[in-house]
């Protein structure tokens, strides 16, 4: 009689946590399918693509650009954010993720890599300074992988060198090639690597004869390395062509006018099997052929310094261009 | 748009925060809480039984014990990029990432919990010709109970934690809003996700806490139903009682140890 209770209670419960696990492993099921699969089914809808994203800021709004205007055009969209370039590279190829937002120069040398072993960047690079000629070298490398490279634009994120507005204003200068004749001695606020790669000092000593003084390893576009050059302590920082945060430190480009950095254009990259309809290329091609370095550069302060939502705000900037209807 | 005053000076605190991501908040704490509830559950049903054959067969307790040990020394960031190649970006890689870890807790818990059952209980039980599931189900289980809610317990707030690794994957629930809150240095995100992710390992463990309470009404001095005869029942019940925290004492420095 007394265990009568307590058995019941133990097996109400064992019971209760069985239901509870099926259910939510349904329920876990159901939401993989929404996200994942389901590419089969709903013809009229053209089916739905998954867009890719890495995790920092410019990555998640094209992605969000990418997914907005497809999702438009009629496809039924959603947006997967992962970690970094090998989590999503192969996710990519088999299919998972159908639509990535790249860098030309960057994914080239990614695949370089993978296909011709790690130090073939170093010792054999395939991008160069030439979009083109980038693109093409990407293409020939990405289409045995199933994948395919719609064609660049103009907006590219890529390393760039600024100087403190004061700075360029006392020297008159406006490129890298005036820093050059400037004869100024300079120290470049980077990473320790700037030392031996050739886009860093190595280049900026052999292609513009700027004299390095040394190197100041903040690292790359960090605070710390564009406080050091605001207050003069350096002269140069190594940041990229989108950072939004110049101003904040009265810094200002130089431009590589002898194109001395790789040409990491923005390139949209699908899946062929999955996304390799001329109406996605077509769709894409629109933004791609509208996007601008300084668009992109105006996204990311937006969502980094104003904390708007990368989806609105991907969402104003369409709209602002007539790709969407308001 | 309106100005978003805290969100652009960049506040710790930032109602406005608040107010505009209530979705993306509400979403990944539902994400956060399906995938660890998922996971302690499924853990659960793989480890009990683990346990129960280990206690049969000794030779294979130490090479369980072993190899889940071995399963949690791995970390977490490393077991879900190696588990990638097998299910692709899924919840199903996180969830079994995250089930592997709670086997390490929970099989050592029950077990020790199983092995805490006094021999004079068995001896009585099997006496009045229980038979060994009768046993497990009637005697063993009931009173193994603290220690396997002092596992189930450890094991949830140890994978509300960890959950947020599965950010990697895009399935990591609140990690997903730490992790590019500190990428972005997003104050109001990082502080706002963080207190929900303790929020809800609290909560977890204080729900945890009132059922093992409700389970076993035995260990406290006065039950909360009515039983029938309370007088026969409070004088039988310190035996078991004693046996119970004996039990528990017994399997917390493990549990802790296994940590």
């Amino acid at each position: 009689m007394k265990t009568f209770p307590r058995g019941t209670r133990m097996a109400g419960t064992v019971l209760g946590a069985l239901a509870l696990s099926v259910g939510l492993t349904a329920c876990g099921g159901d939401s993989l399918e929404d996200k994942d699969s389901g590419k089969a089914g709903e013809k009229d809808k053209k089916g739905s693509l998954v867009v890719g994203a890495a995790k920092f800021t410019e990555s998640k709004v094209l992605a969000e650009l990418y997914a907005q205007l497809l999702s438009d055009a009629g496809y039924s969209t959603s947006i997967k954010t992962v970690e970094n370039r090998e989590i999503y590279a192969p996710a990519l190829e088999k299919g998972q993720i159908d639509v990535m937002p790249e860098y030309a120069a960057t994914l080239a040398e990614f695949l370089n890599a993978k296909e011709n072993g790690p130090k073939a960047p170093e010792e054999k690079p395939v991008a160069s300074s030439d979009a083109d000629d980038t693109v093409a070298a990407l293409r020939k490398l990405a289409k045995p992988r199933g994948l395919k490279v719609l064609p660049h634009g103009e907006a590219v994120d890529q390393n760039a060198f600024a100087v403190s507005e004061r700075y360029a204003k006392k020297h008159n200068l406006k490129t890298l090639s005036d820093l050059g004749k400037s004869k100024l001695k300079v120290r470049i606020a980077a990473g320790d690597e700037c030392e031996v790669r050739p886009f860093c000092a190595p280049g900026l000593k052999a292609s513009y004869g700027i004299d390095v003084a040394g190197i100041d390893p903040k690292g790359v576009g960090t605070p710390q390395s564009k406080k050091a050059v605001q207050d003069g302590t350096d002269q140069l920082v190594l940041t990229t062509t989108t950072d939004a945060t110049l101003d904040n430190y009265d810094l200002v480009l130089l431009e590589d006018d002898k194109k001395l950095q790789n040409a990491d254009n923005v390139v949209p990259v699908v899946n062929a099997k999955d996304a390799g309809s001329a109406e996605i290329a077509d769709v894409l091609g629109k933004l791609t052929d509208t996007l601008t370095t300084d668009d992109l550069m105006e996204l990311n302060r937006k969502v980094d310094a104003e904390r708007v939502k990368e989806a609105d705000a991907a969402k104003e900037y369409l709209e602002s261009k007539g790709l969407l209807k308001k | 748009m309106s100005e978003p005053n805290c969100l652009v000076a960049n506040d710790w605190v930032c109602g406005e925060y608040l107010r505009t991501r209530s979705q993306e908040l509400t979403d990944a704490t539902v994400q956060h809480l399906g995938i660890t509830a998922v996971s302690v559950v499924i853990g659960l049903l793989i480890a009990f039984p683990l346990a129960l054959f280990a206690r049969r067969h000794r030779a294979f307790a130490g090479a369980v014990l072993g190899l889940t040990t071995v399963l949690y020394a791995v970390p977490s960031l490393a077991m879900f990029s190696l588990l990638l190649p097998v299910f692709g970006l899924s919840a199903a890689l996180v969830v079994t990432g995250l089930v592997l870890y709670s086997l390490t807790i929970l099989v050592r818990n029950i077990l020790a919990g199983l092995e805490a059952v006094p021999e004079d209980a068995r001896e009585a039980a099997r006496g009045m010709g229980y038979g060994s599931w009768r046993l497990l189900w009637e005697v063993e289980l009931p009173l193994s109970l603290p220690a396997l809610f002092a596992g189930v317990r450890i094991a949830t707030v140890a994978t509300v934690a960890m959950t947020t690794v599965g950010a990697i994957v895009d399935y990591g629930g609140l990690g997903g809003l730490i992790m590019s809150g500190l990428q972005t240095d997003f104050k109001a995100q990082v502080l706002a996700a963080s207190v929900l992710c303790v929020l809800l390992a609290v909560t977890a463990d204080l729900l945890l806490l009132g059922l093992q309470r409700w389970l076993t009404p035995w260990t406290r001095i006065r039950t909360r139903r009515a039983a029938p005869t309370p007088g026969r029942a409070a004088a039988e019940l310190p035996a078991e009682s004693d046996a119970t925290s004996d039990a528990t004492s017994d399997a917390k420095p493990e549990a802790a140890g296994a940590i």
